[in-house]
Order: C-alpha cells, then sequence, then structure tokens
C-alpha cells in the first residue's frame, strides 16, 4: 500500500466535522464502534507517535468507504484505518482462534476454489444444506443465513503462442476461475470480437482477500509470484486487464512491490475498451437491445479512481438505459458479511442499496443489476432478490452473443 | 472526449454540472472531497445583491444581474422544498436559537409563523451533541417575549445503546434516522406526546431535515402545529441532503462524477486546456474535454494552498489576486485574506491580475475560487457559488 505522502499535511486536512462517522453505517448500528473519524485521523495522531489504539474494534470497519465520500476535505480514512489494522496484525492484536482459522481460510480464496472444484456439484450441495452451514457457522463462525457463492468447474487457462500484434493478458481473479467462469468466457470473447488475442497466465489470487483478513505479507508473496508470471509479457508491453474491480485495485498497488513492476499497465476490462473508444478502435456493431439497468459501483472501482467507465461504455449501445444507483457499500466487502459476528452489520450497511435496488425493479425503472465486482452481485442478489451480473454480460448481448439478459444466464452453449 | 470536465464538486461544480448537462452537454465532474455543503446549514445566503453589484470586482458585478435572477429562480425549478425571492429575505435558526437570515432556505426551516406563535416546545432529544436547550431558551425568550417556551425532553429506543455509555448522538445521526422507515413512526410517536396548551403552539426541532423526504414532510403535515427544523453546527443534514439532492440530479442527467480522486494538473496546449490528469491509484488518468470549469473551492477547498511565503493556486499556478494587508484585528470583522482569488472577466474565463489579459480561452471560474468576495461580511457565501456555478455551465 502506497502512503508516501506527507502524513502530517493530510491530517490536518480533517477539520473534525464527525460527517464521516455520523454516515458510516457500522457506528450506526454499534455504538461501541468509534467510528472513523476516531478510528481514521484522530487515532492516526497517536500512531505517527508510535501508539496503537482502538486496534481490536478496528476489526468491525467493513472498509467500505462511506467515510471517504462523506468527507468534505477528502480525508483517505479508510486507507488510514487499513493500515492501522495491518500494523496491529504485525503485532498480533486481539482475534479469538476460531475467528484467526476462520479468517485464515477467508484469505485463501484460491486454495479453497482449487478445493471446491475438484467436485463442484458436491461442493454447492453442501453449502446450500443447512446442517453443513451450521457446522461451518459452530465451528469456524461463518454465518449460516450468508449467501457463500457456489462453485462452477474452473475457468482454464490459455498461454497460446503470440501471432497477432495486438495482444492483451487477461486477470480472470479467484471469482471467475472458481465460481463464475462464464463471465470469463464473456470477456475473452469480448476482447477478442475487439481484435486481440486473449493470453491467461496460470495466475495466483491477487492477493487482496489475504490483505482483507490481514494477511499483508502472505499478500505481497502471491502478487510477487503474479509478477513473475507477468514478467515476459510487461516487458513487450502488453497490458494486463481484469474484469474483478478487487483484483483491479490490488493490481494497480503491484507497481509498489517490486521495481520491474512499474512497467504494468493494469486495467480494468472498461477502463480499456473506453481507451479503444477513445481512439476510435471500440467496434460498435451492436444490435439494438432494449434494457435497463440499474448500475452499482463499488467500493473497490471507486478506490481505483478511474470513474465509471463501464457505464459510459454502455450508454453507447442503442436502446440501454444505465442508471447510476449510487447508495454506497453492498456490506460484503469481499468475506466481511460471511463472517457470523459480522453479518447483520453488514445487511444494515447493504440496505439503502437493497432498497433502492427493490423500489428500482417494482417501479420499472430498471429489470436487473450490473456491477463489476462478483462479492456484490451475490450480496445484491442476496440482499434484493433482483439478478445481478457484470456488465460485460450487456457489451455479449449488444454483440449478439448472447441472448436474454436473466434467463438465459447460464447457457453456456450460447457462447463461444 | 468530454464536452466539459469541471474541478470540484461542491455547489459551484455540481450546479455547473447540472446545467451544462441538462443542456446536452457530456460532463464529468472530478471531485477530491465532498464540499463545504456538509459544514453549511444547508440554506443559501445572496447578501444584498444590488449593493455588492456596485462593488467593481465583486463576483456580481462580472455578471448581468438577470444571471443573479436566473440562478435563483433555476436552484429552486430544481429542489422545489426550497423557497426564496430575491432581494427578500427570510428567518430561520441558528443551532443557538437566535433568527437569522437568509436568502433560499428548506421550507421546513422557516421560522416565520414564529411571529404569531403564543407558545414554543423545544424539541430536547436525549444525549444530542451540541445541544444547549437552556441557552436556545434564553435566546427565544429574547427574541419573542411574547411567548412561553417548554422544553419537551424526549429519548428513543433507538439510541438506548448510546446512553448507556455516555455517548453523544450528532444532530445529523438523529436527522438520519428519522428519514429511516423504523424512525419516521416513531417520529410520528415522539410528536403526538407533545400536548397543546395553547393554539398557537410551534414546535422547535433540532436534529431533524426533512427536505428531499416525502415521508417525513407528510408526517410534519398532519401536526396539529408548525414543526420548524432548526440548523445544526458542522456536520449538517441540511447542508449534506442538499449536497446528495444535486449529487443525484447530476447523475441522473447522465452526468459523471468521479469522487475521492483530486485532478493533480492540467495539460495544456497555448491558451487552452487539454487534459484533466487524475491520480488514478497506481497510474494517473488522463482525461480530455473542449471546456474545463475549475470550482475548487478556494482555501478552504483545497483550490488555494496558503503558507507562510505565498498563496498559490494548486493547479495551474494561476495568477491570485492576493490583498496587501493580510488579516485585520477583529476577528468576526471582514478579513482580507478571504477575498483571495482568481480575477475573471465577464465570462468568468481567468484574467492576468495586472493586464487583465484572459489566460485561457476554454476554462471558466466558479464558486469559491473567484476573489473579491468575503463570504461572511457580504453576506452571499451560497449565492455566488450558485449563480457563478449556473452561469458556467450554462456557456460550457
Ligand atoms: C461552516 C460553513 C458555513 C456556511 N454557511 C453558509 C450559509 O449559511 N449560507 C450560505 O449562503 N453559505 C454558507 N457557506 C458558504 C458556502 O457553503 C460556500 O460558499 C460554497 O458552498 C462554496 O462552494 P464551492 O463549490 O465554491 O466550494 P467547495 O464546496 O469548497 O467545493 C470545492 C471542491 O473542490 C474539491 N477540490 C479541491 N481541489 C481539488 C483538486 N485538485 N481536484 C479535485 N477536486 C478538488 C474539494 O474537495 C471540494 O469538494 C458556509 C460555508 C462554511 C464552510
Ligand atoms: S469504511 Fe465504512 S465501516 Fe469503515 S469507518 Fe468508514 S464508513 Fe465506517
Ligand atoms: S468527515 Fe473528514 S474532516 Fe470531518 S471529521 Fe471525518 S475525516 Fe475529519
Amino acid at each position: 500500500m502506497s502512503f508516501e505522502q506527507d502524513k502530517a499535511e493530510i491530517l490536518d486536512a480533517c477539520i473534525k466535522c464527525s460527517a464521516c462517522t455520523a454516515m458510516c453505517p457500522v457506528a450506526a448500528v454499534n455504538p461501541l464502534f468509534p467510528g472513523p473519524k476516531i478510528l481514521g485521523p484522530d487515532a492516526e495522531r497517536f500512531r505517527l507517535e508510535g501508539l496503537q489504539i482502538g486496534t481490536t474494534l478496528s476489526y468491525y470497519c467493513s472498509k467500505c468507504k462511506t467515510c471517504e465520500i462523506t468527507c468534505p476535505s477528502g480525508v483517505k480514512i479508510t486507507e488510514m484505518i487499513t493500515r492501522a489494522q495491518e500494523d496491529a496484525k504485525m503485532s498480533e492484536g486481539g482475534k479469538t482462534l476460531q475467528f484467526s482459522i476462520r479468517d485464515y481460510l477467508f484469505g485463501r480464496a484460491e486454495y479453497l476454489g482449487k478445493l471446491a472444484t475438484v467436485l463442484p456439484g458436491l461442493t454447492n450441495v453442501l453449502l446450500k444444506a443447512p446442517l453443513f452451514r451450521q457446522i461451518l457457522e459452530q465451528t469456524l463462525g461463518i454465518c449460516s443465513e450468508a449467501p457463500l457463492p457456489a462453485y462452477h468447474t474452473k475457468f482454464e487457462t490459455a498461454e497460446k503462442d503470440r501471432k497477432s500484434k495486438k495482444q492483451v493478458v487477461y486477470f480472470p481473479g479467484c471469482f471467475v476461475t472458481y465460481n463464475d467462469p462464464l463471465t470469463g468466457q464473456a470477456i475473452v470473447k469480448v476482447l477478442k470480437h475487439n481484435g486481440y488475442e486473449v493470453i491467461v497466465p496460470p495466475f495466483h489470487c491477487c492477493g487482496t482477500p489475504l490483505e482483507g483478513n490481514g494477511y499483508l505479507r502472505e499478500a505481497q508473496e502471491t502478487a510477487k509470484k503474479n509478477l513473475a508470471l507477468m514478467e515476459p509479457y510487461m516487458r513487450a508491453g502488453i497490458p494486463l486487464i481484469t474484469g474483478c474491480t478487487s483484483c483491479g485495485l490490488a493490481l494497480r498497488e503491484y507497481p509498489g512491490l517490486a521495481e520491474s513492476a512499474s512497467e504494468l499497465q493494469a486495467y480494468d476490462l472498461f477502463e480499456f475498451l473506453w481507451e479503444l473508444q477513445e481512439r476510435n478502435e471500440f467496434r460498435k456493431d451492436f444490435k439494438d437491445i432494449q434494457v435497463s439497468l440499474g448500475y452499482h459501483s463499488s467500493c473497490h472501482l471507486k478506490a481505483q479512481g478511474i470513474g465509471t467507465p463501464s457505464v459510459r461504455l454502455l450508454r453507447l449501445i442503442p436502446g440501454v438505459q444505465v442508471t447510476d444507483l449510487d447508495q454506497g457499500c453492498c456490506g460484503l466487502s469481499g468475506s466481511y458479511g460471511f463472517k457470523k459476528e459480522k453479518y447483520h452489520t453488514a445487511m444494515q450497511i447493504g440496505k439503502p442499496l437493497f432498497n433502492r435496488v427493490r423500489q428500482g425493479a417494482a417501479n420499472s425503472e430498471f429489470q436487473s443489476v450490473i456491477t463489476e465486482c462478483g462479492g456484490c452481485q451475490v450480496q445484491i442478489r442476496h440482499g434484493s432478490g433482483i439478478e445481478t451480473v457484470h456488465p460485460v454480460w450487456v457489451l455479449m448481448q449488444a454483440y449478439g452473443f448472447f441472448q436474454l439478459l436473466s434467463s438465459g444466464r447460464h447457457a453456456s452453449s450460447e457462447l463461444v | 472526449m468530454w464536452d466539459g470536465i469541471i474541478i470540484g464538486g461542491g455547489l459551484a461544480g455540481l450546479i455547473a454540472g447540472i446545467r451544462a448537462s441538462e443542456r446536452g452537454k457530456h460532463v464529468l465532474i472530478i471531485s477530491e472531497g465532498a464540499g463545504s455543503l456538509t459544514y453549511s446549514s444547508g440554506a443559501l445566503n445572496f447578501g444584498d445583491v444590488v449593493q455588492l453589484r456596485s462593488r467593481e470586482n465583486h463576483p456580481y458585478a462580472l455578471i448581468e444581474e438577470n444571471v443573479i435572477q436566473a440562478g435563483m429562480d433555476y436552484f429552486q425549478k430544481l429542489f422545489p422544498d426550497y423557497q426564496g425571492v430575491c432581494g427578500r429575505t427570510q428567518t430561520l435558526f441558528t443551532p443557538l436559537g437566535s433568527p437569522r437570515t437568509a436568502n433560499i432556505i428548506p421550507s421546513g426551516q422557516n421560522a416565520a409563523v414564529l411571529q404569531d406563535a403564543k407558545r414554543i416546545v423545544l424539541m430536547a432529544p436525549e444525549g444530542m451533541k451540541d445541544f444547549f436547550s437552556k441557552i436556545i431558551k434564553t435566546n427565544l425568550k429574547i427574541c419573542y417575549p411574547q411567548c412561553i417556551v417548554d422544553i419537551y425532553p424526549f429519548r428513543i429506543s433507538a439510541f438506548e445503546a448510546w446512553h448507556a455509555i455516555g455517548k453523544p448522538v450528532t444532530g445529523m445521526e438523529y436527522a438520519r434516522y428519522w428519514q429511516s422507515g423504523p424512525g419516521i413512526a416513531e417520529l410520528k410517536r415522539v410528536l403526538a406526546g407533545v400536548t397543546i396548551t395553547c393554539s398557537e403552539t410551534v414546535v422547535l426541532f433540532p436534529g431533524l431535515a426533512t427536505a428531499f423526504s416525502e415521508p417525513l414532510k407528510e408526517v410534519l403535515s398532519e401536526t396539529p402545529f408548525p414543526v420548524i427544523e432548526m440548523t445544526s453546527f458542522p456536520p449538517s443534514a441540511g447542508g449534506h441532503n442538499l449536497y446528495n439532492a444535486l449529487k443525484q440530479k447530476f447523475k441522473s442527467l447522465g452526468g459523471e462524477l468521479l469522487m475521492g480522486t483530486g485532478v493533480q494538473r492540467i495539460e495544456l496546449q497555448e491558451k487552452e486546456c487539454r487534459k484533466a490528469i487524475v491520480s488514478s491509484k497506481g497510474r494517473p488518468t488522463a482525461f480530455a474535454a473542449h471546456s474545463f470549469i475549475l470550482a475548487t473551492g478556494g482555501i478552504l477547498g483545497g483550490g488555494i494552498e496558503v503558507t507562510a511565503e505565498a498563496a498559490q493556486e494548486t493547479l495551474l499556478g494561476l495568477p491570485l489576486y492576493v490583498p496587501a494587508e493580510w488579516t485585520k484585528s477583529e476577528f468576526l470583522g471582514e478579513q482580507p485574506y478571504a477575498h483571495t482569488g482568481i480575477e475573471a472577466d465577464s465570462d468568468l474565463r481567468p484574467v492576468d491580475p495586472g493586464t487583465k489579459e484572459v489566460l485561457f480561452e476554454n476554462l471558466r471560474v466558479a464558486g469559491r475560487m473567484l476573489a473579491h468576495w468575503d463570504p461572511w461580511t457580504d453576506n452571499c457565501g451560497g449565492g455566488v457559488s450558485l449563480t457563478s456555478g449556473w452561469y458556467a455551465g450554462e456557456k460550457l
């Protein structure tokens, strides 16, 4: 995590107005949670002096970034809290053994995925079985009501020999690899349609789940393994593209890890497609489709500071209406909402969003929801009951590769 | 390529974005923070427009008088929950219970009915931060000697856990709770508990902001007495709600808002701005546009940086008007430093303070970035930001 700006200067931007705490969804349901002002800029003063305060309670922060969006002065509150958690982790601050084991597992989405996709059918049956979920809750503290995503046959990597001049490397990420391979195929398809050869090396997890569960060192080691895999492409100046906003955020932070990584050109899928559009290279052989969509911007997309390129791009398609839902965090925050002591807080955080989605669907403002983040998709479906997919499916439909956004979602035969 | 990029998403930038989008322009607003509306009450002061226009360099003097009127009308058409007439002020309450005036205010804050009141009931929510019921009562008695003032303390179960550990609840937290489903029912219950001992009773309610909430307005329309919302110290629910409404309006018109990331610099080509370079995570992103608006909020917003040596415009290093004398000893009096800012022509394009030569053809300046005004002593903070923002959006 890069935090090399003048820390004191950032602190001085805080005028102590408390707007952040007033809007924090966790502080709203848990009075013991000191809130962003105290855990962020206030405690930061002590941390600059080497004093750690409020570390145990800081784990209740879901990193939803509502505080940062509210702050009139643009204080990077969540960044401060995350860093404090990492520092506390280094000195092993307060978690029970049960939660430590669970957080260890959630941090390793890649291994969980590998294990689960040996027999995805069996995994899914188990994950739906109430008894098994009770056991998970009792033993590991994984909430039995939480919407754990289903597993699919693994997304296969493909390293072709490089013939075409226009090439990109695709980083699928754990969610696509183990839970949603069809979206991975759709992304590859769209890139190919725009004239790109797509290379998919056997990447590891991006590191975000490790970081989110407090395993910063392990996250950096995984990142370095990915960088080694990316090395030859990086040298050839081939961009790295991902459709997952959490992977995207992590990949953008890689350049802080190794010297060679400074050449890494990491793009969000739609950011890349928008650049093609700006260069007049984006294919617009669209069918006229009539769809209205609600768009949810994930926290990790907001943190990238690139705006909402998917909304921009999808609005180029005739007949497509996109409404920005503008309701903050869905509450899941990676694996936060799966944890038994946090599930209800997570649902509370997501409530304004779920209400907005339900209301929009009820009065026919839109039919389904799109968001880049796999976690948000799972949580919005769980909280609102409305179909939620990756925005690449709208492009798939417009290009005529795919019928009916909602019902035909898993008809893989229609792909390719 | 955008038609326009607006740097700074406070009152000025958002109004500019809304107006330009409405005119069919493709607009991107880039803003580091949410701007100063959350600090302010949400009421907008225009000041004495005629007198201020007679001051040679005041922002109002740069634009036609009808533009000021048009900006004001435009705002009220956008948000019918806000009321006001040019040249006439309305009364509302400070957080300490003394009356003040402003030109456009959320209807719920309008205190006009108090002129004919005989009894004021001051609602006193348990454990509310920065709420001083005794001081307010004293002030009310001074200003409305014809009235009996009763304090009505109440507590609600939603904040019991807060009271139990002695944690104060801000007015903004109360206001947020009233807006929720359970909060609306609770508010009805609380208001039903107020007894009417005389027919000219008026209820004064701190930590409540009904603008933009249909269910809340409905609750208040059903009470047998008028309810007046009080403004609060920062953070303020009134200002925050206005900010959200502006943001949503802009987005619903197809505008894109990039929040939480600042513009690092602007790429130039001779006398034209070309691209805004944004400090995205890891690698900067360039956004190109035909036209730009600088609404970065002056010293408080971060658009002007003041060091011991000098004041500097942070993005383009535009030359600033800086008063010779920086401060005056009278703390609440006129402070010359407030006049620091960018001088502009009648199209709001930045000019050199010496030669008056236009510096960039496709850049306009709005809001607190403009020179020669003091929002406090001129009493026109919202007015200048609103009208200059509206005009910049009209011209984009
Ligand atoms: C405490 C307080 C109370 C007030 N009360 C009243 C009142 O009662 N009545 C009234 O009429 N007025 C009031 N005002 C004044 C009024 O609110 C302001 O004049 C007005 O909101 C200023 O708007 P602005 O858009 O010019 O600036 P701001 O709201 O400051 O917005 C500037 C924005 O630019 C962003 N920014 C800065 N640099 C960059 C960069 N490099 N890149 C991207 N973004 C950047 C900032 O983050 C900020 O969001 C009050 C102000 C304050 C502070
Ligand atoms: S990131 Fe979200 S949960 Fe954490 S302090 Fe900020 S608002 Fe609260
Ligand atoms: S909202 Fe920003 S300025 Fe206000 S207390 Fe929080 S961090 Fe400080």
